[in-house]
């Protein structure tokens, strides 16, 4: 079951899946460790705006259309 | 005298650092052709002479951005002596990415364990002698902020710079990877002119990722439709 | 045999690599490190700084801030560096003989020397205020809580930063705009940096509507600062409409949120001396360049009245374009002097009026009241248009350096003259139109 990181709400974690983009965002991403099988969480969720993310460790913020781009495997097992 | 360059993820101290082994005195310029900014500075210890090279800050050594197209000539085109990699010892699975990398570069790393205290204030302990074993290379902690293990860290970049023989670390890629990487690299090593300039491995790697600037490179290649044939 | 790489590795071949060298040091990492993170300050502190409400009122709040410790500090410093160079003007006439020698001292080399550098405190006060903000972390969460906004209006998050340091200084301002990846939203931000009022403008302000505005004056400084915000948000947006080249949203918003820490004095004190340098270089020469032409042009052909001088042939030449706008000879005299460097404005007025460069503000005010050389309605004109107009020529340079481009820096130009006089023009029929002298 995957869905946009943008869809998730503060405190939720998931697990990434894929990074839809062009060349260049995708590797930039990547670079920041967000690679498929990466265990993400939100941290604040400014939405419509950015939310800042936890990935590996670090406080990433990331603005909405990168949010929408990021496909992601929620933790909760409801959805 | 001893060409060292200065690495690291934004945000890891490094301009600290450079002010440290430089004593604030740092020579300003561009980097040629670009409007990034350049800076370079001199360290003197124990009778050498030896020059920091500033590299930007960056995450990684892809051809994303100029900053990581900037460090990466640098330490291909130039081959410093050393290469201090600094690395925030509050945030090692990131930090460790870049050093990935470096060592892939085949560049000659001394990994800058820094923010030490901060590192330890959050309750962390870091095993240096193993990651040191681990990675192959020399790492020491240090706090940029009071200078601590400034002096141990310009005894490991001597030692490093006058080691002639290195220990080549590299990841293992899994077997389907490495049989691709393998087989590039065969071809690579047809260009004699490519194979010198750069690590072969590194290449090939690259190759694969499809490097838009290595690519720009390997087109100019007698070689390119069999080096190319991979990732075809 | 042709082997399809992606086929192979069963994914897009960087993001492979990418997630291999992860799970290395997945694998190694329990090797070396030891303990977990517990929640700390960091953590706390975002939950205020990042908080949805109370983020943007905490901002405006550091911002306000920011500017408070920049203006009531540096003020002294301001003053006793005026004081100085008045001083060794004055000393210059008494000591030497030659009144044309001393004249080129006291005016020229004094006045422009403290012309500069009577505006140093409060770059670097700024730019120390900025530092520490950098430094300790809290800037990025800054950036972060106000994107939403700026996206909104068209501009990068990462463009608030550079228009922050516009208010200090365009030049720094400008070459923040460094750390902005896409080049379209990079530009667009060097474009409009320079409605962001920089202290150099000011003086102005506060001598122009001290001098016509009355109890308004304040005000009237307060409505630059913010017409400047919103200009900037209308070109940023306009631009973005029309021109082919910035069609299409500001590009993705990433940046890492690093954990809080202390600054270290030695740091802030640092990076304060490396940006207010750049402005000293780059700025303090033309101004002092500037100062001295602006002396030469008003006491040449030497012992003539001020009518005949050089500067007075060139007002009179610029006025007939001013005077729809209600701007005499003397204000477009100045207004040509900005050009060069907006420091200088105040003192060309004073050197118009016949009296020296090291003028007290209250005089140079009075005899523009009485002389009615600015009514309320073009005093209020005039301070739009200096703020808008162009861009100082140090600060032309920069925008030059940084976008590498004639096209885009004769833009900056353009754009400016026409949006000033629009907007005066605007001003005055308004003010007429309402009534207003």
């Amino acid at each position: 079951m995957r869905m946009p990181l943008a869809m998730l709400n503060e405190k939720e974690e998931a697990t990434v899946v894929e990074v839809k983009g062009g060349k260049g965002l995708v590797r930039r991403l990547s670079e920041l460790g967000l690679t498929p099988g990466t265990k993400v969480k939100i941290l604040f969720s400014n939405s419509p705006g950015p939310a800042v993310i936890d990935v590996r460790g670090s406080k990433i913020a990331l603005g909405r259309g990168l949010l929408m781009k990021i496909f992601v495997k929620p933790e909760a097992e409801t959805y | 005298m001893i060409e060292v360059a200065l690495i690291g993820n934004p945000n890891v101290g490094k301009s600290l650092l450079f002010n440290d082994l430089t004593g604030g005195k740092a020579h300003v310029g561009n980097w040629p052709g670009k409007t990034v900014e350049k800076k370079e500075g001199i360290c003197r210890y124990k009778g050498e002479e030896i020059k920091i090279v500033d590299l930007p800050g960056t995450y990684s050594l892809t051809a994303h951005s100029i900053d990581e197209l900037i460090a990466r000539d640098y330490i291909v085109k130039e081959k410093p002596d050393v290469v201090i990699d600094i690395v925030d010892a509050s945030n090692l699975e990131r930090n460790l990415y870049l050093t990935l990398q470096l060592l892939e570069l085949e560049a000659n790393v001394v990994i800058a364990l820094n923010k030490y205290d901060i590192a330890k204030s959050l309750g962390y302990r870091i095993d240096v002698d193993e990651l040191s074993r681990i990675l192959g290379v020399r790492v020491i902690p240090t706090v940029a902020t009071t200078k601590e293990g400034i002096d141990k860290l310009l005894e490991a970049v001597l030692e490093a710079a006058r080691e002639k023989k290195r220990r080549k670390v590299t990841i293992g890629y899994g077997k389907a990877a490495e049989k691709l990487i393998s087989r590039v690299e065969r071809t690579i090593l047809k260009d004699k002119d490519l194979s010198s300039r750069y690590p072969t491995r590194w290449l090939a790697i690259k190759i694969l990722e499809g490097d838009e600037e290595i690519l720009k490179e390997v087109e100019k290649s007698r070689f390119r439709n069999e080096i190319l044939e991979v990732i075809k | 045999m042709s082997v399809k790489a992606r086929e192979v590795l069963g994914e897009d071949p960087e993001v492979f690599f990418a997630e291999k060298r992860y799970e290395f040091i997945a694998e190694i990492l329990p090797r070396v490190l030891r303990g977990a993170r517990p929640l700390t300050l960091s953590d706390l502190l975002d939950r205020v700084f990042l908080n949805k409400y109370l983020g943007i009122p905490i901002f405006l709040a550091f911002w306000w801030a920011l500017f408070r410790f920049t203006f009531d500090v540096s003020a002294p410093f301001s003053d006793l560096i005026d004081m100085f160079f008045s001083s060794l003007g004055e000393i210059s006439y008494s000591v030497i003989g030659d009144e044309h020698i001393a004249s080129f001292l006291a005016e020229g080399i004094f006045g422009g020397l403290g012309g500069v550098l009577v505006f140093l405190p409060p770059i670097f006060f700024l730019f120390f205020g900025l530092s520490i903000l950098e430094d300790s972390g809290y800037l990025a969460r800054a950036a972060f809580v106000v994107d939403r906004i700026m996206y909104k209006l068209g501009l990068h998050g990462k463009s608030f930063i550079p228009m922050l340091i516009g208010f200090g200084c365009n030049i720094p301002g400008i070459m923040a705009t460094r750390t902005i990846d896409s080049e379209k939203d990079r530009i667009l931000t060097i474009l409009v940096n320079p409605l962001m009022s920089c202290s150099a403008r000011l003086p102005v302000y506060v001598l122009i509507g001290g001098a016509v505005l009355g109890s308004y004056a304040a005000a009237g400084t307060y409505a630059m600062y913010i017409l400047g915000i919103v200009l900037a948000v209308f070109v940023a947006l306009l631009l973005r409409r029309t021109i082919p080249y910035f069609k299409g949203r500001p590009s993705p918003f990433i940046l890492e949120l690093p954990m809080y820490s202390m600054p270290t004095f030695k740091s802030t004190l640092i990076h304060m001396w490396e940006r207010g340098v750049l402005f000293l270089k780059k700025a303090g020469t033309i101004i002092l360049a500037g100062i001295i032409v602006v002396w030469f042009l008003s006491s040449h052909p030497w012992g003539v009245p001020l009518e005949e001088t050089y500067l007075a042939m060139l007002g009179h030449a610029l006025e007939p374009i001013f005077r729809p706008l209600g701007f005499d000879w003397r204000g477009a005299v100045a207004l040509a002097f900005g050009f060069i460097a907006k420091e200088i404005v105040v003192g060309s007025f004073a050197v118009m009026f016949g009296m020296g460069e090291e003028s007290e503000i209250g005089e140079i005010q009075e005899v523009i009241r009485s002389e009615g050389i600015f009514t309320p309605v073009t005093g209020l004109a005039f301070m739009a248009f200096t703020l808008i107009y162009i861009p100082c020529v140090a600060t032309l340079g920069v925008i030059y350096r940084e976008t590498n481009s004639w096209k885009w820096t004769i833009f900056a130009v353009l754009y400016g003259l026409v949006l000033a006089y629009a907007v005066s023009l605007l001003i005055i029929t308004v003010g007429h139109g309402l009534g207003y002298m």
